[in-house]
Formats: structure tokens, C-alpha cells, sequence
């Protein structure tokens, strides 16, 4: 009868973890011998390419007629014809594939396409006018695989009919000795040229630069976690030129903290995925992102995945609330305001994500994926306090089917 | 929920120095896992053929031949290992010693006898790495009668090199099973470890300990593979290059390194050092399952 | 204020560490699987991102680069 290493008995010596000098010496020893262990460098270049695709198909729909912030009373000016009007709605696909040159270089490339239609509103969740867009994005990047890490540069170009946006980037990791810890940095600067369709402004753009500072660390062979500080800075237009009374400020910055902690629990053949992002930036909003994810393994070839997100957000300094005595008519800022918005995005609220994903390994090189997630966006669901009053819970569905396969 | 046959661990078992073998592995068509393994099973033969004692034209018995006698020019590979083989010595202070094979003379295991005092200072004087020449990448061995072996690390090494033929493939769930020594290229598709069983020294068919693996390599040195026994003590096979006796202390030493070698060079030498051992496998930091002379078990396994 | 607050989190953060147990490179299996990766599934994170960018305030997190949109 076998016992598990565990708990076989007596004089089970605690000593520390880490190699001695005595094993570095007999380990070194074998690093001359040809070719036994692999790869000198820290990180090499993938063994095989992947190419992938993803379809995504996306519904958001708003349920006019309730008030959720202010005790549930109807605003003024409902129909009651419909429950739910339906907003924007996109179809998207992408396609990524990468490739490793050799050994010390790789490349990878991708190309989404949306197609865009429906309705947005004017200001706040009222006056929903149609709108139809189709926008193309590439991306590219060469990455360099140093003794140490990686050098990652990287190009990006977004086009739509009244949006262009185009941005560099540069990325590079730093791999400590025993692996167990990886440092990342990254710098990407993006120059945007906006052209509204109805001419409310001409030849605007926006340019921005953001920072990315990073540390990976595994803490066992089940636990890793990942600590991210971000932040952005960024001049010109940012208004939204379809929405009315939106002037905003022509500067802002953002910083974000996030941490990930990745944890697999062998027993039960599953791994949790946990994150949380804080976010604050210079038009007064802060916000607060928690994700949760399992995803267990059944069997040699199925992930199944359930995933919750919690998000709360508090309104932007110059957000103009739903005023209750003149709704469904759009408030005027307020004669002094020099910045003033009226878009739901920029209002205090908070949002319920609820989602599956489903993977089969098809062999060894291919997966099949098909992801299901409903969204919901509501002032109550801020997480503190009173969310922003007036504005139809807001829902979206979205279908997500993907491959990849390795080659 | 089954498992998809595509996916399925495919199992090569083969015979190769003298032993049982085994290539294990996921890939993704039967083909191309039959394809891997062979390519990992040609280079175990291939090391065989180069290295063993055996064969007629491989190196080791060109050394062999040539004691006494002139120097061997060495190719890089064989170069490299007798680089090896002269650290280990160093490193153990002259316990582990490629030129001790020939003490074998004395220790017939077929037939349980004691040499007499004359025929093991006979053969002792043909022992000793030190004696031996290494220049100008060739080797020559000074004293008619000497022998070099490099059965003390070359199943080790075939094994991490029939791991990395494999590795460098693409393979990155399986390993490779040399009669006990093995290199692990990655955990099954699931995640899960390797489950591998280490044998009792004194029940064959009995496991005294199942170790989970999941990368690198790991060896086992025992006094239950060739011995005898007389009068109630054991004889085994590793033999003391100073003394030309069996050791004694350890029945069975499992280490896990980072490299199939390296675990079974470490595992050799604490034999070879016994009572001292225990200390030298705890100085390594390697993982270790020693059971000593009285049953007694001895072991480091670090937290998961 | 909020710069003082980000100092604080990566402070805990780097205090975390001491609890580090260094992984030898031959344990590493289980974190090769994808699950266990920060990095897997590009396409997916890119119209996440995507998606609650354009319909909540903030943005970023994780990465650098990758141009904006008009989304409305």
C-alpha cells in the first residue's frame, strides 16, 4: 500500500526552500553538458505560432419608464409603449495571429473589424437617434527576447468615419533569475483626428500618453499575482460631438491601481481569478472594479468559467444631473459652468457583470471557445451613496465565439 | 465526461541499457505521438551505442581499450561528459569516480563471495580519476587494466536528452522513464502532477512513497539492484573506489533536480558518502526520499 | 490624495511578499496553464476593454497602447 510523500513518517527535516550553494554548484556542473536543459535565456520565443479568431455580437437595450435612483416614480413623458428601447448594437470579428521569427524574435498582428448601428442618446438616457458606423482597427508588434526579458514595440491604427486614432508603444519585461518574478514597463502614446459627421466642430484631435509600471510575482506553484500602477495624460477634444450640452475640459489624467491574484486549487481541478482596479482621474470621477472568475476543468478537454463584475463609479465634476421637474427635457448647465455633460457615461452608477465561458480543447493545438455575458447598469447598484438620478437602467448581452489554434 | 481519445497519455515502453524503458506523452494525433516518441527513443539508443561499455565500436570501450596504451581524441559531446564526471569528483571528494567499475571483477553477483584482501588491492590499483590524463580534449588512461564507465550518470543523461529532443518539439506533458530515472517535461493536460510510485528496497512488487512531478528530473540510486546476501548482510552494486566495498548505510536514495542528471549524481553520491549523506542531500537543497539501513526515512519535500 | 493612496496599495502589495515561497524552476507546471496566465485570450481582453470603455468612465488597468475609438 503506497503513502503519499506527505505522510510518510518520521525525521521529515525543514530546511529552506531555496537552492544551496552546493546545488548551484552541482547544477551548474550539468548546465555544461549539451543541450539538457533547455533554453539559455529567460524567455525565448514561443515553439509555435497561434492564429485566432472571435466574433463578438452585442445588444444593449435601456428600460425607459423607471427611475431607479429617485423612489421608482416614472418620469413625465412615459409612454409606456415599450419596456426596453434598444440602443446600440454591434457585431464585431478579430482576427490575431502571431508568429515566432526565431528563437529571439517573434511578431504578432490584429485585425478587428465592427460594424456599428443603432440608437445613442442625445443626453442623458432620452432622445435616442440612429446612428450606423463601421470602424477598422490594426494592430502590430515585433518582440525581442533578451537574456533577461522581453523588448515589445508596437503600432496601432484605428479608423472609422469620424475617428481616427493612431498610437505607438513600447513594452519591456524584466525576468529575475529563478523566474519567479517579472518587472514591466510601458509607454504608449496615441494622436487621435476627430471629424464629426454633423460638423460641430472640425479638424479637433486629442493626443495622450500612458505609463504602465508592473510587477508579476508567483508566490507558489498555485498562487500568482500581478500588481499594475497606471496613468495617462492627455490634451484636446474630449467632448462627445453627438450629445448635447457637452463641453468638457480639453485636459485629463487617469491613474489606475490594479491587482490579480491567479490561484489554482488542484484537489478540485479549478483556478480562481480575482482582480480589483481603482481608478481616479482629474474630472473628479474614482471608481472601483472588482472581478471574479473560476474556471474549472472537466475532464482532459472542457473549461467551464462563471464570472461576476462589480463596478461603481461616482459622476464627473461637471456631469449635469436629470432634473425631475423639467425631464424628459434636457437640463441647462448652469450659467457659470464652463465644463458641462449630459452623458449617462459620466453619471454615478454602478454595474453588475454575469457571465460563462465555455472551452473545448479540440487537440492539442485548437480550442474552441463560446462566452456568454449580461450586463447591467444602474444608479442604485453604486456601491456607496446615492448613484445619479434619472437615467434608465441600461442593459447589454453579448456573445463572444472564438478559435485558436497553434501551429 | 471522458477523456477525447486525441488527447489521451500515450505510452512507448522499449528495452535500452539493459532495462526496461518508457516514453510517455499527449500529443495531438496518434501519428505525430508515435513520430516524438521514436525520435526520443533514437537518441536513448543512439547514447547507448555511443557510450556503453558493451558495444565494440562505442567510445568508452575505444578508452578502454587504448589504457596503457595512448591517448583518445574525444569528440564535444563525449568531451563535455568527462568534463562532468571529473567535477563530480571533485565535488565528492573522490567518492564518485568513473574509473571504479573495474572493482566489479571482485563482486560477482551471481555468486555470493567475498574477494580476498590481494584481489581488491589488485584491482584498487587500477581505480582512481585522479591517475587519469585530460588534454587537449583527449583522454588517456595510464594504467593497462583501467576502465572507464559512465554507467553512473549515462542513463541519467539520455534521459534529459531524450526530454529535451522532445521538448524542443513542442512537448510539454510527459516524460521520459529509464528504469527508474526520468525527466518530467510537464503535468498532464489537466494540470495534474505525475503520480510516480517509489520502489520499497525490499518489496519489489510494494511502493514506499508516491512523489507528484511535474517537471525535472528524477533518480533513484538502491541496494536492491544487483546484490547479494550473505549471512544476513547485503552486498549491493555501488562500491567505495577507496575501499572497493558495497556501501553500506542507504537502502534506496530518490532525489529530484532540476536535471535527471544532476538528481542522479546527487543520489549516487550520498550513497556513496553514507552516513554522511543525509547531510550532503540536506546541503543540496534538492528534494529527497532516503530510506537508511535500519527502515528509517529521511526526507525533504518543499510545500506546494 | 489619490497619489499618497496608490503609494499605499503598492506598499501592501510589496509587503505581501514576505510570505514568497521561490518556486524552483522544475515545479512550475501548474502555472503554464492557461488559467493561470495574466495574458490568455487576447482577442477576448481587447473588446472587454473595449466594451466597458465605452460605456463606463474609466479605463485601463493592465496595458499600454491600442488607439481609442469615437464609441458612442
Amino acid at each position: 500500500m503506497d503513502r503519499v510523500w506527505a505522510e510518510v513518517a518520521v525525521a521529515a527535516t525543514k530546511t529552506p526552500s531555496h537552492s544551496t550553494e552546493l546545488g548551484a554548484a552541482l547544477l551548474s556542473a550539468a548546465m555544461a553538458l549539451p543541450c539538457i536543459m533547455g533554453a539559455a535565456h529567460a524567455e525565448s520565443a514561443p515553439e509555435k505560432g497561434t492564429l485566432s479568431f472571435k466574433f463578438l455580437n452585442y445588444q444593449e437595450r435601456q428600460q425607459l419608464g423607471k427611475d431607479t435612483a429617485v423612489g421608482g416614480a416614472p418620469l413625465s413623458g412615459y409612454s409606456g409603449a415599450s419596456a426596453f428601447d434598444e440602443r446600440i448594437r454591434v457585431k464585431a470579428s478579430a482576427t490575431n495571429i502571431m508568429l515566432p521569427l526565431n528563437a529571439e524574435w517573434s511578431m504578432a498582428g490584429t485585425l478587428i473589424t465592427d460594424s456599428i448601428s443603432g440608437a445613442s442618446p442625445a443626453y442623458h438616457t432620452q432622445a435616442l437617434s440612429g446612428m450606423k458606423d463601421f470602424r477598422r482597427a490594426v494592430d502590430t508588434s515585433l518582440t525581442r527576447y533578451l537574456p533577461n526579458g522581453t523588448l515589445t514595440v508596437g503600432m496601432s491604427h484605428s479608423g472609422e468615419n469620424d475617428y481616427v486614432s493612431r498610437a505607438v508603444s513600447v513594452l519591456t519585461t524584466q525576468v529575475s533569475e529563478d523566474k519567479n518574478t517579472t518587472w514591466t514597463a510601458g509607454l504608449g502614446l496615441n494622436r487621435d483626428a476627430i471629424q464629426p459627421a454633423n460638423f460641430i466642430v472640425t479638424h479637433e484631435q486629442k493626443k495622450g500618453a500612458d505609463l504602465l509600471l508592473g510587477v508579476t510575482q508567483v508566490f507558489s506553484m498555485n498562487d500568482i499575482v500581478q500588481v499594475n500602477l497606471g496613468h495617462y495624460s492627455g490634451h484636446g477634444y474630449f467632448s462627445d460631438p453627438y450629445k448635447i450640452y457637452d463641453e468638457r475640459p480639453r485636459d485629463r489624467q487617469h491613474q489606475t491601481f490594479q491587482a490579480r491574484w491567479n490561484h489554482h486549487v488542484a484537489a478540485w481541478g479549478g483556478t480562481s481569478r480575482l482582480a480589483y482596479r481603482y481608478y481616479t482621474d482629474t474630472w473628479g470621477i474614482r471608481s472601483h472594479t472588482l472581478d471574479a472568475e473560476w474556471v474549472q476543468r472537466l475532464g482532459s478537454d472542457w473549461r467551464v468559467a462563471p464570472l461576476l463584475r462589480l463596478y461603481s463609479q461616482n459622476a464627473a465634476r461637471f456631469y449635469v444631473e436629470v432634473d425631475p421637474r423639467i425631464a424628459p427635457f434636457p437640463p441647462s448647465p448652469l450659467p457659470s459652468a464652463v465644463h458641462f455633460s449630459e452623458d449617462q457615461r459620466l453619471s454615478a452608477f454602478g454595474a453588475i457583470t454575469m457571465g460563462l465561458k465555455v472551452t473545448r480543447q479540440l487537440n492539442v493545438d485548437t480550442s474552441v471557445d463560446v462566452k456568454v455575458e449580461q450586463y447591467g447598469q444602474k444608479a442604485v447598484w453604486k456601491f456607496t451613496g446615492v448613484g445619479s438620478q434619472g437615467l434608465a437602467p441600461f442593459y447589454a448581452r453579448s456573445i463572444q465565439v472564438g478559435i485558436t489554434h497553434a501551429f | 465526461m471522458h477523456a477525447s481519445s486525441s488527447l489521451a497519455v500515450q505510452r512507448y515502453p522499449f528495452r535500452a541499457m539493459g532495462s526496461a524503458c518508457e516514453v510517455v506523452l499527449v500529443a495531438s494525433s496518434a501519428q505525430d505521438a508515435q513520430r516524438l516518441a521514436q525520435s526520443a527513443i533514437d537518441e536513448v539508443l543512439r547514447i547507448e551505442r555511443k557510450y556503453s561499455r558493451y558495444t565494440a565500436d562505442s567510445i568508452v570501450a575505444k578508452i578502454n581499450q587504448k589504457a596503457g596504451l595512448n591517448a583518445v581524441v574525444c569528440d564535444d559531446e563525449t568531451w563535455a561528459l568527462l568534463q562532468y564526471a571529473s567535477k563530480l569528483h571533485e565535488q565528492s571528494n573522490g567518492l564518485f569516480d568513473i574509473t571504479s567499475g573495474v572493482l566489479r571483477a571482485a563482486w560477482n553477483f551471481k555468486v555470493p563471495a567475498i574477494p580476498s584482501a590481494e584481489m581488491l588491492d589488485e584491482l584498487r590499483a587500477k581505480v582512481g580519476w585522479q591517475k587519469v590524463v585530460l588534454k587537449n580534449q583527449s583522454i588517456a588512461l595510464p594504467i593497462a587494466g583501467m576502465e572507464i564507465d559512465l554507467g553512473g550518470f549515462g542513463k541519467e543523461y539520455a534521459a534529459d536528452r531524450a526530454a529535451q529532443v522532445l521538448q524542443t518539439q513542442g512537448v510539454a506533458s510527459g516524460y521520459v522513464n529509464l528504469a527508474g530515472d526520468m525527466r518530467f517535461l510537464g503535468p498532464k493536460l489537466t494540470g495534474e502532477p505525475w503520480m510516480i510510485g517509489i520502489q520499497d528496497p525490499r518489496h519489489p512488487d510494494q511502493v514506499v512513497a508516491t512523489l507528484p512531478m511535474v517537471q525535472g528530473g528524477l533518480a533513484t540510486s538502491g541496494d536492491y539492484e544487483r546484490y547479494f546476501e550473505l549471512n544476513g548482510e547485503r552486498y549491493c552494486h555501488v562500491l567505495n573506489p577507496f575501499t572497493g566495498w558495497p556501501v553500506k548505510y542507504w537502502r534506496t536514495v530518490s532525489v529530484t533536480a532540476p536535471a535527471a542528471v544532476v538528481a542522479g549524481c546527487t543520489s549516487t553520491m550520498a550513497m556513496l558518502m553514507e552516513q554522511e549523506g543525509l547531510s550532503f542531500l540536506q546541503a543540496t537543497g534538492f528534494d529527497f526520499l532516503a530510506i537508511d539501513h535500519a527502515g528509517n526515512v529521511h526526507m525533504r519535500q518543499q510545500a506546494a | 490624495m489619490c497619489a499618497k493612496f496608490l503609494a499605499l496599495m503598492a506598499l501592501l502589495a510589496l509587503q505581501a511578499c514576505s510570505h514568497i515561497q521561490p518556486v524552483a524552476a522544475w515545479q512550475k507546471g501548474t502555472l503554464a496553464l492557461p488559467e493561470m496566465s495574466f495574458d490568455d485570450d487576447l482577442l477576448e481582453r481587447g473588446y472587454k476593454e473595449h466594451i466597458y470603455s465605452s460605456k463606463e468612465a474609466s479605463a485601463g488597468g493592465s496595458g499600454v497602447g491600442g488607439g481609442g475609438c469615437g464609441c458612442n
